[in-house]
């Protein structure tokens, strides 16, 4: 296990399974450790515990909705420079750096950088379309934790999502990977066509071999900060729908330990609506469920290097190789400190804590504001109820 | 992964403490977390029974009694308080 001392505790890492645990000050004690300076000095803020690095902007699929805008001849960050950022990782003492773009598999020299991740004590997973996955791509990606392939549904459904029908491609990638003895996932991008076909999906990835499906919110940034994204984002009553939703596939997809369903941090807003969720909101803290940690728990590093709160907001001026310095960055802090004080009707809500006011790139495109996540149920009943007030 | 990781304040010696218990579990994210765009959470465990997700809980106090111990290395608090050179590693 990779202990990381925190103001109240320490973050455990275990090496025997693929799980992060939050160890109170006498659990550390325990473990005959002790926080030394971290738990008697002010505290500070912590490192992020996972990174999302962009090792290219290159990518041929031509995605509607990329949030990097990758294209063909997208940038490409030399080895060396990646190198150095992962050395700031491990200074930083993250634990998970997730290789992304672009399409990370058209790098040749994907399988150094994951072996250099893990020299550097850190987990590496990576996030691909699938497409192109030649043996040799394949061959490279034996040294990551996990291989998620984006899915969004068969062949309409995926076509509706991303603009093209990549779906038989993305298929042959799962069964690929699997067939290697490599962990893999779907990501699965939720937009108000793929929704309803959600079961139908999850099944048929789990049947090709994935053992996880990842949701995720369809974001506004990138080719998708679009006026369409009103069109695309899941509506009022899919987005109250998540909490039952998840219930029902929980229970009928994932009984046994052979396939988990995650949900992406700008997911939990959506579980204000879910009243049996919103009524005990200690069950997600114990499950570790996080939302929106930007700045936090999360940041991401662009293509050119720089400090990003996460991967659809705006970088900082903070240079990835700077990472340790985070905890003085401004922008950052704006993300990271927003919980704390957050306007109504996120102070009173009682998954603040968890769902750390939704998801602020939906809010600055749809409202303009750093502010309450628009689309969380809570947030427009709130609204409707103000609105009826006035009139 | 001794490149990474300093020893912290651990004792040279095996600890004769107890190793921790559930009781001093604050939270569990099972699974890796991260894909290439945002953090993700494991949620199936939200809706199993108490005695599925208590057998979660157990199965991370059973690895943290075996698992061997590494401290992750202090260099970025010491850098950020201090705004110097980073300390060396103990152990």
């Amino acid at each position: 296990m990779i202990v990381r001392y925190e103001s109240w505790g320490a973050w455990v890492k275990l090496e025997s399974q693929a799980a992060l645990v939050a160890l109170d000050r006498e659990g550390v004690r325990r473990l005959g450790l002790d926080g030394g300076p971290t738990w008697r000095d002010r505290a500070r803020p912590s490192a992020p515990l996972e990174v999302h690095m962009a090792v290219t902007a290159r990518c041929g699929a031509g995605c509607e909705g990329c949030y990097l805008d990758a294209r063909p001849d997208g940038a490409e960050p030399p080895r060396e420079a990646l190198l150095r950022e992962l050395d700031a990782l491990r200074d930083a003492g993250v634990f998970t750096v997730a290789f992304g773009g672009g399409e990370p598999t058209t790098r040749d020299d994907l399988d150094v950088l994951a072996e250099a991740a893990r020299a550097r004590g850190m987990t590496a997973v990576l996030t691909t379309s699938g497409l192109g996955l030649t043996d040799a791509r394949l061959a490279k990606l034996r040294g990551f934790a996990q291989v998620n392939v984006s899915y969004d549904g068969a062949s309409e459904t995926y076509a509706r999502v991303r603009g093209f029908d990549g779906a038989a491609a993305a298929e042959r990638a799962i069964e690929r990977v699997a067939a290697a003895g490599i962990a893999v996932g779907v990501n699965v991008v939720l937009t108000r066509d793929s929704f309803p076909r959600l079961r139908e999906t999850l099944v048929r990835a789990r049947d090709l071999g994935a053992r996880e499906a990842q949701l995720l919110r369809y974001k506004p940034a990138g080719r998708a900060a679009l006026l369409d994204y009103l069109a695309r984002r899941l509506s009022a009553e899919q987005a109250s729908a998540l909490g039952p939703t998840l219930r029902e596939l929980a229970r009928s997809l994932c009984a046994g330990d052979d396939f988990h369903l995650r949900i992406d941090c700008a997911l939990v807003a959506f579980l204000s609506a879910d009243d049996e969720l919103a009524r005990d909101p200690s069950r997600l803290r114990r499950f570790g469920v996080f939302g929106c940690e930007a700045g936090g728990a999360l940041a991401a590093f662009t293509v050119d290097g720089r400090v990003a709160p996460c991967s659809f907001a705006r970088p900082t001026g903070l240079r990835a190789t700077d990472l340790a310095r985070h905890g003085d960055d401004p922008e950052l802090a704006r993300w990271r400190t927003h919980v704390d004080a957050p306007p109504e009707p996120c102070a009173s809500c009682s998954l603040r804590s968890v769902c750390r006011g939704g998801c602020k790139v939906v809010a600055a495109h749809v409202d303009g504001t750093h502010g309450p996540d628009p689309e969380c149920p809570r947030v427009i009943a709130s609204r409707a109820a103000s609105k009826d007030g006035a009139g | 992964m001794s490149a990474a990781l300093g020893g912290g304040s651990r004792e040279d010696e095996p600890s004769a403490e107890p190793r921790p218990e559930v009781e001093n579990v604050l939270a569990v994210r099972m699974g890796h977390g991260a894909n290439c765009s945002s953090i993700g959470s494991v949620v199936d465990t939200l809706f199993a029974t108490a005695t599925v997700g208590g057998a979660v809980f157990a199965a991370v106090v059973a690895a943290l009694k075996v698992e061997e111990v590494s401290v992750v290395s202090p260099v970025a608090r010491a850098m950020a308080a201090n705004d110097e050179a980073p300390p060396e590693k103990d152990g």
